[in-house]
């Protein structure tokens, strides 16, 4: 299994490939987002592309120079850089942000974040796809205040072709997120043109949420921020020439999962 | 206007586009030089010949009252024009006559700030005005008085003085006492104290002006009547003309008594005092603390909102009138005019509550509604600020035009504490001209004698260890404070030079009866009439020095990649050799800049800051003030970037330095703008007294929505607790900036931050508008 390489077993390292402080579309207040290497899914869209693929070390071309991306981090090291906003987190209602790739698959590191984080109360939040085995998502369940969720493909047979996703996996880990009280879930759908913006995938995304009782999702509009990261991994980006959605494409599926009684925030494209 | 004049069928009669025409009108035609200050100066200066200085000054001013010519424009409800054509610039040849002469003819084309300046008007100044004033003026005193190690300071492009050709400026007078008080009231207490000190000049110079600004009241009254009498003037403005004229000739003698009659012997004085000494930065003050009382009490006496917004607007527009004719160089450091009419908008009172009220938020609305350089306004922001006028302060940024500025409390007001100010004046403070902050009506702080180029010291200490076998990263720190000791002392003679030529040629006596304690001691300010006396000399070039002592360490002294002496050779060669280009990149790239929060290197540049700024605070000046340390440029970083060579942080020979003062060099910081501030909060900015700058470009997505205002508060309140001095956002997409650039003509009125004041985009040169266009845009 790509996702359970020593270093992650153990959650005393994990492989990194940004940290990004003043984020403020991730989570309540001003954040810190960490990415995590490694992710089991392959969504042709990916805006962090390097992420994807098991979590081993990764290098691209960069104007003509190789480059490392990713870095161990051990998890003092990693609070040492969380901390330095502290004071920013404390007057906004912020924290730390685990993100991906998929966190996930690093979860024993995820969790000896999250837990060193709410020693010092600071609020944690970390955006999944929920992609892993249930015993990964229970070990992170303690101390998360806030879940990022992405709902995308609902239909089992294309989201197994599509993104390499089993959807009841998907299922499970959202479930159990949403019956922890402890934890704030925010779904959160990408609207892909093509792929999540079908009618019939977003009906399914409204049958499931409602199903649920889920009165609130974040729809995030597609984007072409990433590409420029598939020419420095020399890959093909299948999605380079699909146009953005338009403005009103965007209010009409937000018309639409409000005609489902579901209130939809549109969010993540700045 | 009086209750009774504001009737229904006056408010229906009254035109609504009044302040955006009036504004346009403002800006219709091109600047130009106006000689009519300078002649009438000279005219009186000829007749007084044997009299003490004060006394000529004080009558050369009310001379020019008496005789300057005068308009009241069209719309106008407060009177008082400097010029009767907008926005002319003025000359002070007995400050300086030469610099305009060596610019006489490329200042209607040069770079920046160009003004007209007609063949008749250069004629004159070659035939009348420079051969009176050769010789004579403060400019020939100072040049005399300059001694060889000052000179040779200068020279070595260490120093720089300031306010060697105009009028001192970067002071708030005492608004809140004349306005309670009246002109009369001034009037009678100057005549008592003639009568107990018929000796004194300086109450004899005081009262020649306050009793040439009661002519001067009057003429605008007889012109108010003549206007009235015109057939073609309209009803409603006929009411307002009569009313202009009744209010001029109560202003004489009485204090005002409404909101309208306030800002009337507000802008009046500030005129006064504009004729009196062609300064920059007669700052405005406290004015949200000091005009709501006359705010309620209009409002109380059941005139309208609108008409109150009316004339506030007047007002705004009338401080964009008044613009500063700089030389070229001064005006490569001060881009963009600015006039300073920097108002302080919030912060503690004497009871250490926080203090803000209706008109503090109706002066922030109206800003977003004008949208004018000046009234520069600024918030001072402490942990007390309620969130209601944070996010208010946070709307009005949004609007990307960089105002209002924020200044912290929690810095200034133990700033001036550790000056000796007492604690009821300390909380007091203003911000006077751009980004330095005073203590409005009790203060002749010289908030802008001296620059000091930091960088330069660094690359003097260099050159000379270059060729030192045992040269340490200690030896060559202690070399450059060595440097800045040596430096310190001579800044300080040098300035003193300068004030002692504003003591010898340019009293001030209209402005220092409004400023304390200047009546009690019989003396001007230039005499050290006022209650605090400082000087302020700025530091310059703190982020590059941190990023090139840093590189120096790690290269030379711990990674041992090369000698220290290859090095400099490098830098000496400005990285022109074939491998200087990769050892350029080398050092931008590879070693970690300020900005990004790493506090080895912060802490570097820290420690020299607080060096220079506890050295100057040993010297004291020659009214006995202490020397305070300033670490802004406003936009000096551009001369003297081009006095400085290649330096080890990787900037080329003459290559600008960071903008502002404290914001990281441009482009080399990556980390956000929390990292930033965490970088600039190492320097300890309580040591700033004087002033310091910090810059941060916000794009417009990220302070989008309630929950973008909510962060950006949030933001502001960590900033508050970080101790940082100031800051001031320029929010503006880079692609407005662009096409702003190639497309002047659509952005005319694109006002745009420029380092400590807003001006117009259009109006700076192309390269301060690639400085601003650089500047790392902190947007997600």
């Amino acid at each position: 299994m790509l996702y359970r390489s020593n270093a992650v077993i153990k959650g005393e390292k994990g492989l990194i490939f940004n940290i990004q402080r003043y984020s403020i579309h991730d989570g309540p207040g001003i954040r810190t987002i960490v990415f995590l290497q490694g992710c089991p899914l392959h969504c042709p869209w990916c805006c962090n592309p390097e992420s994807q693929g098991p979590v081993t070390p990764l290098t691209w071309i960069k104007n003509g120079q190789k480059e490392t991306i990713t870095k161990w981090y051990s998890v003092d090291e990693v609070m040492a850089e969380i901390e330095k906003d502290d004071l920013f987190y404390r007057n906004s209602g912020g924290g730390l942000t685990l993100s991906g790739g998929e966190c996930l698959v690093q979860a024993d590191f995820c969790a000896n974040l999250l837990h060193e984080a709410h020693k010092l109360g600071i609020n944690t939040a970390i955006e999944t796809t929920g992609a892993v085995p249930l015993r990964e998502v229970k070990k992170v369940l303690p101390y998360v205040d806030h879940a990022l969720f992405d709902l995308k493909i609902m239909n089992p047979l294309r989201a197994r072709q599509v993104i390499g996703e089993d959807i009841n996996t998907v299922k499970t880990s959202f479930e159990i997120f949403l019956h922890t009280p402890t934890i704030q879930v925010t779904p959160r759908i990408p609207l892909i043109p093509g792929y999540t913006t079908k009618p019939k995938n977003l009906e399914q995304i409204a049958d499931y949420a409602t199903s649920l009782g889920i009165k609130e999702v974040h729809i995030l509009p597609f984007h072409q921020y990433g590409s420029q990261k598939y020419e420095y991994l020399n890959r093909h980006y299948t999605m380079a020439d699909t146009p953005l959605l338009t403005n009103e494409e965007v209010q009409n599926i937000h018309d639409y999962f409000e005609s489902r009684k579901i209130k939809a925030i549109v969010s993540g494209l700045e | 206007m009086q209750t009774a004049e504001i009737t229904d069928t006056y408010l229906t009669a009254r035109p609504n586009s009044r302040l955006q025409e009036m504004k346009n009108n403002l800006f219709r035609s091109k600047r130009q030089i106006s000689l009519e200050r300078a002649l009438l100066y000279t005219e009186s200066y000829q007749t007084t010949v044997n009299e003490p200085t004060i006394i000529r000054r004080a009558k050369a001013t009310s001379y020019i009252l008496d005789h300057v010519k005068i308009s009241i424009r069209p719309g106008e409800l407060l009177i008082g024009n400097r010029t009767i054509r907008p926005r002319s610039g003025i000359l002070s040849p007995e400050m300086d006559p030469y610099w305009i002469m060596k610019e006489i003819d490329t200042i209607a084309t040069r770079p920046q700030d160009q003004f007209e300046f007609t063949e008749t008007d250069k004629q004159i100044y070659r035939e009348k005005l420079l051969p009176y004033w050769t010789n004579h003026s403060m400019k020939d005193f100072i040049n005399s008085k300059i001694t060889p190690e000052v000179q040779k300071a200068m020279d070595n492009r260490v120093i720089k003085l300031n306010q060697t050709d105009k009028g001192q400026g970067h002071i708030i007078m005492d608004f809140p006492a004349i306005l309670n008080q009246g002109v009369g009231a001034y009037i009678k207490l100057l005549q008592q104290k003639i009568s107990q000190n018929p000796n004194n000049n300086f109450y004899q110079a005081a009262l020649i002006i306050f009793q040439g600004m009661q002519r001067h009241f009057e003429r605008y009254a007889k012109l108010a009547d003549e206007l009235v009498k015109k057939e073609d003037t309209p009803a409603y403005r006929k009411i307002e003309l009569t009313e202009i004229a009744a209010m001029c000739r109560r202003l004489k003698t009485d204090a005002p008594n409404s909101f309208y009659e306030a800002l009337q012997l507000l802008w009046m004085t500030s005129i006064v005092a504009q004729y009196e000494s062609n300064a920059s930065s007669l700052s405005l003050g406290r004015m949200d603390q000091y005009m709501n009382p006359f705010y309620q009490a209009s409002k109380a006496q059941g005139v309208p909102e609108s008409f109150l917004h009316e004339v506030l607007g007047d007002f705004y527009l009338k401080t964009n009138d008044v613009v500063l004719l700089r030389s070229a160089e001064s005006a490569k450091c001060f881009a963009g005019f600015p006039t300073g009419y920097t108002v302080s908008l919030g912060g503690d009172d004497k009871y250490g509550q926080y203090a803000v009220n209706e008109l503090s938020f109706k002066m922030l609305d109206l800003y977003q509604e004008i949208q004018l350089p000046q009234p520069n306004l600024s918030v001072r922001i402490n942990e007390k600020i309620p969130r209601s006028f944070l996010n208010k302060t946070c709307e009005t940024i949004r609007f990307g035009t960089g105002i209002p500025m924020l200044f912290n409390d929690e810095v200034c007001v133990p700033g001036f504490l550790s000056k000796g100010v007492s604690l009821d004046d300390a909380r007091d403070y203003a911000v006077v001209g751009c980004v330095e902050t005073t203590i409005p009506g009790r203060t002749y702080g010289l908030h802008d004698i001296a620059l000091f180029n930091l960088m330069r010291i660094m690359e003097l200490s260099l050159y000379d260890l270059k060729d030192d076998p045992k040269v340490t990263y200690n030896k060559l720190r202690q070399d450059i404070l060595n440097k800045i000791d040596y430096y310190v002392k001579i800044v300080t003679q040098g300035s003193d030079i300068v004030d002692y030529g504003h003591r010898e040629f340019a009293p001030i006596p209209f402005l220092s009866t409004l400023v304390s304690d200047c009546l009690d001691k019989g003396k001007d300010v230039t005499q050290g009439g006022a209650r605090y006396n400082f000087s302020g000399v700025q530091g310059i070039g703190e982020p590059n020095l941190a990023d090139s002592l840093y590189v120096v360490k790690k290269l030379v002294f711990e990674n041992h990649e090369m000698t220290f002496k290859e090095l400099v050779a490098h830098l000496a060669n400005n990285f022109a050799d074939p491998n200087g280009e990769n050892l350029r990149q080398h050092l931008i790239h590879d070693f970690d800049k300020y900005g990004n929060d790493n506090k080895e290197l912060d802490m570097e540049c820290a420690k020299i800051f607080r060096h220079f700024a506890l050295e100057l605070g040993k010297y004291t000046n020659i009214r006995g003030g202490q020397f305070n340390a300033g670490a802004y440029t406003v936009s000096a970083h551009i001369p003297l970037g081009d006095d400085v060579g290649a330096t080890p942080d990787g900037r080329k020979n003459h290559e600008q330095l960071a903008d502002g003062g404290l914001s990281p060099m441009v482009g080399r910081d990556h980390l956000g703008p929390t990292a930033v501030l965490k970088s600039v909060s190492r320097i300890d900015n309580t040591l700033a007294v004087n002033g310091s700058l910090l810059n941060l470009k916000f794009s417009p997505n990220t302070l989008k929505g309630e929950n973008g205002i909510k962060k950006f508060a949030d933001f502001l309140m960590t900033f508050t607790q970080l101790k940082i001095r100031h800051v001031q956002f320029n929010v503006q997409s880079r692609e407005t900036l662009i096409d702003a650039q190639k497309h002047p003509e659509n952005y005319a009125g694109l006002v745009v931050r420029v380092a400590g004041y807003s001006a117009f985009f259009v109006d700076l040169n192309k390269h301060i508008q690639d400085d601003i266009i650089r500047r790392a845009e902190h947007a997600l």
